[in-house]
């Protein structure tokens, strides 16, 4: 790993060359939030975003993917992966990224997934603005973010861009960087480390005692209930969520009923019928069928059930579910600090 | 399937659902034409038929008995019957009239007493003949609909969404209505029609009715507490497209 500096003024025909030369996609404004979009201009990159809607993994796990085309008998796999920069996603995204790159990795590994990852470059940078709803500060903190090439943090002078890896130094060609000064990497640590503090919403235990607490009150019907009375079962907490990576997978027919295609689209098991099953013959059952039962799930899949696979909690702090939830009933920090304090 | 005979008929509606068929353009239009044979179609021929239907797309609600023969016929003739449209599969826009006393004379003025305007409350399709799949929209999705007519000719089961129209907004990364200061309907909404309201800019009105099993009683709390709406809009809002479902079907 090596730290490189660029001064401010550098910066901007820095960003301006590597779109030249790269497709690269980065957090733009949309109304009055942020998405991550291909960038064409230099000034529509906003590295001040507080959090985005959407997570970068639809950079590499789309909303709605083609799988396979096919016509009559003949049928072939669409992967698209074009090599890209994926430019200023906050250490949390990052995290994130790490795990799914890990579950889209095991067993029967997403070749759509991985090859998108392989083509892109992707470059992490420094939280310039908190979100009102954002408690990565408390969460995850032994969890190290380790899933980009390279690192880049805003200090008073410049930019500090800290390669990891090869695809990420191979940038450092499009700007007029130099080695940096062990003052500005000083400054930049201590930058990423200041901002730690200032989430507006914590989780105040540590992730083992969640997971602990968790499965103790598995069982309390009532409580889950009552935590869901409110719940859409609209899936926007899922959809929305860096970690969740459900699909479900339907065929298409073009218009000439011979073509078409095999494609997967974002699901979610808050949905009502997420857990309903065939049970051949025409007869279904729901495994998940009360809300309550839904909510449950994956407050156990954020806090419990993935931590030792993953090595820590499977959210990460970015607050969008919190965000997203118009009844208001999803965030973690709300949910977790209540559930800790509920009467066994 | 083969190459299945398909007939339009129409019921109490504005036939704007039939339009949107048309809507699809000539090219895909002509195109859909080589795979299926129209055999009754008011909006674009004048021919009808009285034979043996593989399937049939009925729009339009119930809202006459002297109706219920035709329904009945048609149920006779067809293999396969689609409630079409937002009309024909909830009551749709129509079953507003089932709450109301003096619509006649509000919208129809000193000609209220006409002998054909009189009917009784708007009803789903369904709730005279089975229905076996629904179409659902005002209008409804073509593209939907063309998906319902790829599957039974390819002998599968149809697939029509019953999650919120929030999973559709939020794969398309839309601004929630909720986070401009606006109302929206949704969180209770049955997906199938892309989200393209919201994405617009304007709020969900449930046009495609709701899903199986809304949350109503949190719906009325979140247009109060987050969309700022009056007890009373709150209450009446989801109204628009679904007064059979929320205030209480006819009997
Ligand atoms: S559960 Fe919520 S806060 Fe945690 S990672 Fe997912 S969206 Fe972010
Ligand atoms: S976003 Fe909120 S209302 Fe929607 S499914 Fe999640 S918890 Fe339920
Ligand atoms: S559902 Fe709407 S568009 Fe379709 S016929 Fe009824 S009123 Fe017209
Ligand atoms: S705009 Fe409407 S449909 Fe979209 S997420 Fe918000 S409430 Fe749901
Ligand atoms: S977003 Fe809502 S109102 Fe608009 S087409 Fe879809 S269901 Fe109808």
């Amino acid at each position: 790993m090596n730290a490189y500096f660029i001064s401010a003024h550098d910066f901007k025909p820095f960003i301006t060359r590597l779109i030249e030369a790269r497709r690269v996609i980065g957090p733009v404004a949309k109304r009055n939030r942020f998405t991550f979009e291909r960038v064409t201009r230099a000034e529509d990159l906003r590295l001040d975003y507080d959090v985005t809607i959407l997570p970068p993994k639809k950079i590499f796990f789309p909303p709605v993917q083609d799988l396979v085309h096919f016509e009559g008998e003949r049928y072939a796999g669409c992967i698209e992966a074009e090599p890209q920069v994926l430019l200023g996603v906050h250490f949390y995204d990052v995290k994130a990224i790490d795990m799914t790159d890990q579950l889209f990795r095991e067993k029967f590994a997403d070749p759509n997934y991985l090859a998108a990852r392989e083509a892109t470059t992707v470059v992490a940078s420094n939280v310039q603005r908190v979100s009102d709803a954002a408690f990565w500060g408390s969460i995850g903190a032994d969890v190290a973010p380790k899933g980009h090439d390279a690192f880049l943090t805003m200090i008073e002078t410049g930019y500090v861009f800290e390669t990891r890896t090869p695809k990420g130094a191979a940038l450092l060609e499009f700007g007029r960087f130099r080695i940096a000064e062990k003052s500005e990497v000083a400054a930049a640590d201590r930058v990423n480390a200041e901002i730690l503090e200032k989430c507006p919403e914590r989780i105040d235990h540590p992730a083992e005692a969640v997971a602990k607490r968790l499965w103790e009150v598995f069982g309390d019907e009532a409580l889950w209930e009552k935590l869901a009375e409110d719940c859409f079962s609209c899936g926007s907490c899922n959809v929305i969520c860096p970690t969740c990576y459900c699909f479900d997978v339907q065929d298409r027919w073009n218009l000439d009923q011979k073509s078409g295609a095999r494609a997967r689209s974002w699901d979610a098991c808050l949905t009502q019928d997420f857990a309903q099953v065939s049970l051949g013959a025409g007869a279904t059952e729901n495994f998940r069928e009360s809300r309550g039962e839904r909510f449950r799930h994956r407050f156990m899949r954020k806090g419990a059930y993935l931590n030792k696979k993953l090595g820590g909690p499977a959210c990460v702090g970015c607050g969008r579910c919190s965000q997203a939830c118009t009844a208001d009933i999803a965030s973690p920090p709300k949910v977790i600090n209540k559930i800790m304090g509920a009467a066994r | 399937m083969g190459k299945p005979t398909v007939a339009f008929f129409d019921f109490a509606c504005c036939e704007g659902c039939q339009i949107e068929m048309t809507n699809l353009g000539d090219e895909a239009f002509l195109e859909l034409l080589n795979h299926i044979d129209i055999v009754e179609f008011r909006e674009a021929m004048s021919e009808t038929t009285k034979e043996p239907i593989d399937i049939a797309l009925i729009e339009g609600s119930f809202t006459r008995e002297a109706d219920r023969a035709r329904l009945e016929d048609i149920r006779r003739r067809a293999k396969v019957v689609i409630a079409y449209g937002q009309c024909a599969t909830t009551g749709g826009i129509n079953a507003l009239k089932n709450h109301q006393k003096d619509y006649k004379e509000f919208v129809y003025g000193h000609a209220a007493g006409m002998p054909h305007l009189a009917s009784d409350s708007a009803r789903p399709i369904s709730s005279v003949i089975k229905v076996d799949y629904n179409a659902f929209g005002c209008p409804v999705s073509k593209y939907e609909v063309l998906q319902i007519i790829s599957h039974l000719v390819h002998g599968k089961e149809p697939v029509i969404p019953d999650y919120p129209v929030c999973m559709e907004c939020k794969r398309r990364e839309t601004v929630c209505r909720y986070h401009e200061g606006d109302h929206c309907l949704g969180q209770v909404a049955r997906a199938g029609c892309g989200a393209p309201c919201p994405a617009s800019g304007i709020p969900c009105e449930a046009c495609r009715g709701f899903v199986s099993d809304p949350n109503l009683a949190s719906l009325k709390k979140v247009l109060r507490e987050e969309g700022g709406l009056s007890e009373r809009r709150a209450e009446t809002k989801a109204l628009m497209f679904t007064a059979n479902e929320t205030a209480g079907r006819p009997a």
